[in-house]
Parts: structure tokens; C-alpha cells; sequence
């Protein structure tokens, strides 16, 4: 491998580990709350919520994220009445803010699957006295069932949220220089494929040992109170 | 446990087997036949349609060149900037896409003589303040902090990088998605060479839109290259020898000025030199 | 039209974007099947612990799965690794027309990624079969091989569906990452059709339902083999 290559990609390539943090943040935050929402609706008796969340996951989780990603980009961004609308094009026009929006609404379909399995995990028996304690419907899903299910999904989660890190390189298709579009630019000047993709690598390597790392110790921490 | 140890020795064995199967050596292109990669998404040079055939004005080079040559020829279609990476894969043999020849590019691969030179230009929309400036100087000082759009791996790119460093570039794979976002204002200038960009603006979505009367030669700065000229891999230097000669016979005799008539209306032959 | 449903029609886009999703299921496939052929062969690995190779399985699985496919796929289509090449030319694409080639190191990148999550499928399918089945079928005397092929190898095909349908799903999807590098699948049928029509919402909403046509139709099989694979208990 070449020394001075190495000194000059790295640098370069750091300076998009920025924009991959902050897409993954966003749209994990984005993602998890919206994940949440759907994950509640699709226990909902009432059939035309439980249909919604379940049709919303089967559709996100059906097509590619780089077809969701074209069809709101280049795809909205074609229509007039976006085009003309302040708000959605501040979404849309943007390649970071489309980005966010596409890897929060993918994240959430696969973030609603992941909580529900949770939530169907917590044992009725819990469930029934906090009700007779006298627990309101919010305050049981406060302190009982949102944190059981938690400790349920998180492994799961865990592995969502490497996907998304993953998933936030396919933003440089819509021009936005994280990671994966500095070492496409990088590339074409230097024509160092094997090094410039390899230094990219062990950056998201690197990222997601961070991650995994964090989640095991929050693992953990959940579980204290567990006999080892 | 035996059993899985015998199911072990006999996939590391099939595996040991793949591998030294792609040892064999690998045997170029059939004598009389050139495969010759371009990008199929670069109007009026190089379409591709839903059927995969190319057309356009690399296209047509391709075709007299094979045909002085006497060689059959079959297009191969890949994205600009995994152009090269792919010669040098050996995916073709050729390059014919409107590649012009730079220092930077020399480093890797070999190029024929230069058979025709384009001038650059940028786009603007005809209401922008850059619209009616005159000079390059003026201009790439006024691009200070605008987003530009260019195509990845071009030499419009490295110029703009270069000479521009303070605009914001933005980068697409195509021509076509940088058309897509200036035409909706995500973009507000994009540098190409002027028959691209003439293409665009006879276009519907190209209506609001106009030059800026500027030619950026590559005699302004060296990164825009030497002309436009047929990539060949480095180590190819019988090939090399036989193309330059079938150019400069096609440019001397108006073959390719007729063909650049035709997509261009205009000749952009280059002279051998 | 704002839409440009016309264009789509009458630039003969409807049969150009069938013969991309034809060339995507193929791709997924084959890709798969090479996927499962590793999985099983580094699962064994993995859950066999056999010493050197374990290192070499559990560094390609770490690898491939936390690096982005795009990046995977880019390197692979872009680097002048012969060993790619090679491949091509030993299945005989020689001098084919590029998409043959094209769909060869497809085919490759695709089915590495989709061997590293079979792999992990597998090997935890042989974790979950009980120990005392294996042990059990030793004490009786049973030979090796007929261990591997009566008892492990069925239970753990039947624990193993349920994951492997989720690899062909991610497999079918990430097929359409190999787009930006030029193969005419759906995917770069919709995007060129988006580019030089100038109209991508049409394009691209079309290539999302046919892929989830492909998806919804292949998890309506995995029920089935599922249901099938069962096993069947006394009420």
C-alpha cells in the first residue's frame, strides 16, 4: 500500500465520517420514534390502524432502500407541487435531508417489526397487575411495557442500527459526500481503488465496532439484574 | 465427529478447486474482434437504448474504426468514472467515449492521437446573475460558494476542483441526474463540454436556461486535456499503433468530420499532429 | 402529461423493464444458491470450530457485514482484481457481450455478501439442534456420515428457513446496488428510462412495485415450504 496515498485518503475520507455520523443519527432518531408509533398501531384492535402500520412495514421493507432513495429524490423532486411547496423542498431538494427522510422511514418499517416482537414477548401476567395496582394505560406502557420490550428487541436493534450505518453510504448516489462519496471522488483523482475502498472499509468497520460496543454494554446494563 | 469433517475436507477441497480453476490464464479477445467500452448515457455522443444498442457520435467512430481495422466491434456500456478501472480490468479493449486525454489520466492507461476537441461550458438559468458575465477569471471567482454540477470523473470535474476549489461541486453518475437537478434549481450551475450541454438546452426542461458565453479551452488549463482521444490499455502498444494510424487516416480523409456533422452540426475533427 | 405514463408506454420501456426484473431474479438466484453453498460450508466451519479456518470464515463474515454492499460492489466492479476476471473467463465469458460479463462479477459480489449472512443462518440453525440428538444417534453406533444426513441435516434445514428467507430478501434487494455499476437489471432499466425521459417518479415507482411483487410473491413461497417442512405432531 502506498504511504503517501494513505496519508492523503485518510484525512479525506474522515472528513465524510462526519456527514455518516450525523445521517445515522438523525435518521435513527427520526426512525426510532416513527418505529415505535408503528409498532403500537400494529397491536391496535382497530383493524384499519393495524393494516396501515402493516402494510407501511411491508412496502419498506419489500422494495431496495436505493429505489426509495431515487423515487424521493429524482422522483419528487419532478413534481411541480413539491418543487413549489416550502416545506417539502426543504426535504426534498436537499440530498442530506432527503437522505434522512428515506433511511428514517426504511429504518422505521424494520424498527416496528423489531419492537413488536417485543412487545408481543412481555407476559400477560405483568401486564394485568399494573393494571390492578391502578396504573394508567400511559404510565403502564412507561414504566412496564416500553421497558421490557426494549430489553427484548435490543440484540435485534442492534443489528438494525449496523444496517443503518450501512445504509447511509447509499446517500453518495444522491450526491451527498459522506464516507462512500469522498472515496468515489477520491477514486476517480487517484484511480487507488483497492486502497481508497479499503481505508473506507475499515472506517465503517470501525464505526460499527463503536456501535456494537455500546449496545452490548446498554445490554448489560438492562440486565443486571439477571443471574450470569 | 467425523462426518462433518469429511463434509469439511470435501467443500475445502470443491473451494481449492475454484480457486485454482481461475489461475488458468485468461486469453484476450478472439482475434478480430474489439469490444470497446462507453457510456451510453452522454447524449450526442454515446446513447444507449432499453435494448442496449449505442449511437451517437462515439458510437459512429467506433464503427469506422473497426470497420478501417477490419475488425467486428460490440459496444459495452458502463458507468464514466468505472471506465478506466475497467480497461484496465480488461472488461474491453478500447475506450470510446468522448475521453479526453489528461496527464492524469496518461498515468494509467495509454490514449491513440486526439481525434476531435470540444469547448467547455457552463449553464445557468437565464435569470442568474452569471448569465451575462464574459471572462473566466470573473466567472470562477463568481462561483465562489454556488453549487456546481459536473459528472463524476470527468475532466469538467478535476477543472472545477482545481480552478474553482471554493464552489460547492456536486457530483452525479450521469449527465442525465445533473440535468435533473439543475432543471429543478437543486444545482445552479453545471460545467460540461457545450455539446452536452446544447443538447439539454433544446430540451423542455432546458428552456429557462442558457449559456454563459465563456469557451473554457483546454489551452487554458492543462487538466482539460489534450483533445479527445481512444483509451487503450498501457501494456496494447501494437493496438495503439494501428489505431493512430486508422484516425488520422479517417480525420485526413473527413470521415469523422462527416460523422460530427451529423450529431454536432458542426466539425470538431482534430487534425493528426 | 405530468407523469409520463405515454412515454413509458411508448418507448417500448414496459419490456425493457420486464427483461430487467427477469435479470434480477436470475441474479438473485444465482446468487443465492453460490450464497447458500458458502453459508453451509463456513457455517459448518464456525460451528465445528475447526481451528485455522474458523479465523478465515469469521474475519470474512465480520468483514462483509459490516462494510456497506455498495462499497463491497464497487470495489469488486472497479478494482482490476484478476481474481474476478478470472472467474468470468473460466464460466467462458470471454470476449461476451459485456452484460454476460457484467452479470458474472454481479453475481460474485452479490453472492459473497448473501454467503456471509447464510453462513451466520446456518451456523445458528446447528446450534439450535439439541445435543442429545447427536449424542444419542453416536451411542446407537450410528456411522458419521449417516448422523450428518439423517439427523443434522434435516433439523437443521427446517430451523434454517426462516432465516434463509430473510437472506433472499436482502439478496433480491441488494441485487439492485449492482445498478450504479452498469448491469441491465430493474433497477438501471428504471434508471435509464428515468434519465432520458425525464421522468423518474414514473420510472422509479415502477421498479419499487415490481420488486415488491418479487419479494411478496417469494415470501408467499417461503410460507408454504415452511408449512410444509413442519413437523407434523399428534393433537
Amino acid at each position: 500500500m502506498d504511504l503517501e496515498l494513505v496519508f492523503l485518503a485518510v484525512p479525506t475520507l474522515a472528513k465524510g465520517l462526519w456527514l455518516t455520523a450525523i445521517l445515522t443519527i438523525a435518521s435513527v432518531a427520526i426512525g426510532f420514534n416513527l418505529g415505535l408509533a408503528l409498532a403500537v398501531m400494529r397491536l391496535s384492535k382497530n383493524s384499519a390502524v393495524s393494516g396501515f402500520a402493516k402494510g407501511y412495514s411491508t412496502v419498506f421493507r419489500g422494495t431496495p432502500l436505493l429505489v426509495q432513495l431515487f423515487l424521493f429524490y429524482y422522483g419528487l423532486g419532478q413534481l411541480s407541487f413539491v418543487r413549489d411547496n416550502a416545506v417539502l423542498w426543504w426535504i426534498i431538494g436537499d440530498g442530506v435531508h432527503c437522505a434522512v427522510m428515506a433511511l428514517a422511514l426504511n429504518t422505521a418499517a424494520y424498527t416496528s417489526e423489531i419492537l413488536r416482537g417485543g412487545l408481543i414477548s412481555i407476559p400477560g401476567g405483568l401486564v394485568e397487575a399494573a393494571q390492578a395496582c391502578g396504573m394508567s394505560r400511559l404510565l403502564r406502557f412507561r414504566r412496564i411495557t416500553f421497558p421490557l420490550a426494549i430489553r427484548q428487541a435490543l440484540p435485534a436493534y442492534g443489528n438494525e442500527l449496523v444496517l443503518v450505518v450501512k445504509g447511509t453510504s447509499l446517500a453518495s448516489t444522491i450526491t451527498v459526500l459522506e464516507i462512500t462519496g469522498h472515496a468515489k471522488r477520491l477514486m476517480s483523482q487517484t484511480y487507488a481503488i483497492l486502497e481508497v475502498f479499503a481505508i473506507a472499509g475499515l472506517l465503517y468497520l470501525l464505526i460499527n465496532l463503536v456501535l456494537i460496543t455500546l449496545i452490548r454494554l446498554l445490554e448489560a446494563r438492562l440486565t443486571r439484574h439477571l443471574p450470569r | 465427529m467425523l462426518s462433518k469433517g469429511n463434509q469439511n475436507m470435501k467443500l475445502k477441497s470443491l473451494l481449492l478447486a475454484t480457486f485454482f480453476a481461475t489461475g488458468l490464464n485468461t486469453a484476450h479477445a478472439a482475434e478480430g474482434e474489439l469490444s470497446i467500452g462507453t457510456e451510453g448515457e452522454y447524449p450526442p455522443w454515446s446513447m444507449a437504448d432499453a435494448a442496449g444498442n449505442v449511437t451517437g457520435f462515439d458510437a459512429d467512430v467506433g464503427n469506422l474504426l473497426c470497420a478501417k481495422l477490419e475488425m467486428k466491434c460490440h459496444f459495452v456500456v458502463q458507468a464514466f468514472d468505472g471506465l478506466i478501472p475497467a480497461l484496465k480490468a480488461k472488461r474491453f479493449d478500447i475506450i470510446i467515449s468522448g475521453m479526453s486525454i489528461t496527464a492524469e489520466r496518461k498515468k494509467q492507461i495509454n490514449f491513440s492521437v486526439g481525434y476531435a476537441e470540444l469547448a467547455n461550458m457552463f449553464v445557468v438559468k437565464k435569470d442568474s446573475n452569471l448569465a451575462g458575465v464574459k471572462d473566466i477569471e470573473t466567472l470562477l471567482t463568481s462561483l465562489d460558494g454556488r453549487t456546481v454540477g459536473v459528472q463524476a470523473g470527468t475532466t469538467h470535474a478535476h477543472f472545477m476542483e482545481k480552478r474553482a476549489s471554493s464552489a460547492v461541486l456536486k457530483t452525479y453518475d450521469t449527465l442525465d441526474q445533473m440535468q435533473i437537478d439543475l432543471a429543478s434549481g437543486r444545482v445552479e450551475a453545471a460545467f460540461a463540454d457545450s455539446s452536452a450541454l446544447q443538447d439539454f438546452l433544446g430540451r423542455p426542461d432546458g428552456k429557462d436556461f442558457q449559456f454563459v458565453d465563456v469557451k473554457v479551452l483546454s489551452t487554458f488549463d492543462p487538466t482539460l486535456g489534450e483533445g479527445i482521444g481512444v483509451g487503450i490499455a498501457q501494456e496494447n502498444t501494437e493496438l495503439k499503433a494501428r489505431i493512430d494510424k486508422a484516425l488520422c487516416e479517417l480525420v485526413a480523409d473527413g470521415s469523422i468530420g462527416k460523422a460530427s456533422q451529423t450529431w454536432f452540426k458542426t466539425d470538431i475533427s482534430r487534425p493528426c499532429q | 402529461m405530468e407523469l409520463g405514463l405515454w412515454q413509458v408506454w411508448e418507448g417500448g420501456w414496459i419490456s425493457a423493464i420486464l427483461r430487467g426484473a427477469a435479470i434480477t431474479i436470475a441474479l438473485g438466484m444465482a446468487s443465492m444458491a453460490i450464497g447458500v453453498v458458502i453459508g453451509v460450508g463456513c457455517g459448518l466451519i464456525k460451528w465445528a470450530r475447526i481451528f485455522p479456518l474458523m479465523l478465515v470464515v469469521d474475519f470474512y463474515t465480520s468483514v462483509v457485514r459490516g462494510v456497506p454492499e455498495l462499497l463491497i460492489i464497487y470495489l469488486l466492479f472497479f478494482s482490476s482484481v484478476e481474481f474476478v476476471a478470472q472467474v468470468a473467463a473460466a464460466f467462458g465469458y470471454e470476449g461476451l457481450a459485456g452484460n454476460g460479463y457484467a452479470f458474472t462479477i454481479a453475481v460474485v459480489a452479490i453472492a459473497a455478501i448473501s454467503g456471509a449472512y447464510s453462513t451466520e443462518v446456518v451456523r445458528g440453525a446447528l446450534a439450535a439442534i439439541p445435543s442429545g440428538h447427536i449424542e444419542a444417534a453416536r451411542a446407537l453406533g450410528i456411522p458419521g456420515r449417516r448422523i450428518f444426513h439423517r439427523i443434522i441435516a434435516p433439523q437443521m434445514l427446517r430451523i434454517a428457513v426462516p432465516g434463509m428467507n430473510n437472506v433472499w430478501q436482502t439478496t433480491i434487494k441488494d441485487t439492485a446496488l449492482v445498478s450504479v455499476v452498469g448491469l441491465q437489471e430493474l433497477m438501471r432499466v428504471a434508471f435509464v428510462g428515468a434519465g432520458s425521459t425525464r421522468h423518474p417518479f414514473i420510472f422509479y415507482l415502477i421498479a419499487a412495485l415490481v420488486y415488491l411483487a418479487i419479494t411478496l410473491v417469494s415470501q408467499g413461497g417461503f410460507d408454504w415450504i415452511e408449512r410444509r417442512l413442519r413437523p407434523r405432531t399428534r393433537k
